[in-house]
């Protein structure tokens, strides 16, 4: 019993194609789900938060989120609009599957 | 959704990009591969006919209409998702995808399909994806998105 998602790799093709060069950015991820995406292209960025309002979810993403990204991912269940001013700092902003 | 963009652009700094990836309206298609061949299955369809894809289309639209972010590229891609069997495929879209609809006819295609003996076999989901970049305009203005232009208008006539 087994699913393989994007196995080819087009989707994180795309996004390395359109957003450039991840290094030293800090990265908004909005709707990361259980963290598919991320572990894709969190290595490549200097920080990320990524977000999802699915509480269970994220707590699947913290359980996956491998130790070498614990130190430049953070994951937090809320929605965009809970998101801080203070917060505003970062290069880019990713809608995840999620508009 | 415009709130959602707006916010969004107002947390990115000055030289900030976004961007936005979710499926396009084309239906996505399921195949069966066996060894070699692939044979086509069916397709799956929306419960609610597409309608999230058809508003993020309008509110990226609208937010580019009122000069708070401006496309800059884009790209659609296939995105694949493979699985051993149609009951695997149907558990992963409970929790993946919820609104998807596999009908009766595709689902029996599937099932005769996947009968053959071969052992090198698996199903194929293909859906078409729209990536697109955005640049954030110095003009950004959340104000600008108020509470009575919420629900944008429909794409403009080309």
């Amino acid at each position: 019993m087994t699913v393989r998602v994007d196995p080819e790799g087009r989707e994180i093709a795309a996004l390395e194609e359109l957003a450039g060069s991840l290094a030293g950015k800090h990265v908004l991820e909005i709707g990361c789900g259980d963290g598919r995406l991320t572990w894709r292209y969190a290595s490549s960025a200097a920080r990320v938060l990524a977000i999802d309002p699915d509480r269970d979810l994220i707590a699947v993403a913290r359980e996956d989120l491998p130790s070498a990204l614990a130190d430049r991912v953070e994951l937090r269940a809320t929605g965009i609009e809970e998101l801080s001013a203070r917060e505003a700092s970062f290069d880019l902003a990713v809608f995840s599957w999620s508009l | 959704m415009v709130h959602a963009l707006g916010k969004a652009s107002s947390l990115l700094k000055p030289d900030g990009v976004l961007i936005d990836i979710h499926p396009t309206l084309e239906l996505a298609t399921l195949e069966v591969r066996i060894g070699g061949d692939t044979h086509r299955a069916g397709v799956v369809t929306e419960a609610d006919g597409g309608e999230e894809y058809k508003d993020a289309d309008a509110a990226l639209a609208f937010t580019v209409r009122q000069g708070l972010l401006r496309i800059e590229r884009e790209a659609t891609f296939t995105f694949v998702t493979h699985a051993d069997s149609l009951a695997t495929l149907r558990e992963h879209l409970a929790d993946a995808w919820q609104d998807a609809v596999i009908d009766d006819v595709s689902a029996r295609a599937i099932e005769t399909l996947m009968t053959a003996t071969a052992a090198d076999k698996e199903l194929l989901l293909r859906e078409r994806v729209r990536m697109t970049r955005f640049r954030v305009l110095p003009t950004r203005d959340s104000s600008l998105v108020t509470r009575d232009s919420c629900e944008p208008p429909a794409w403009p006539a080309p």
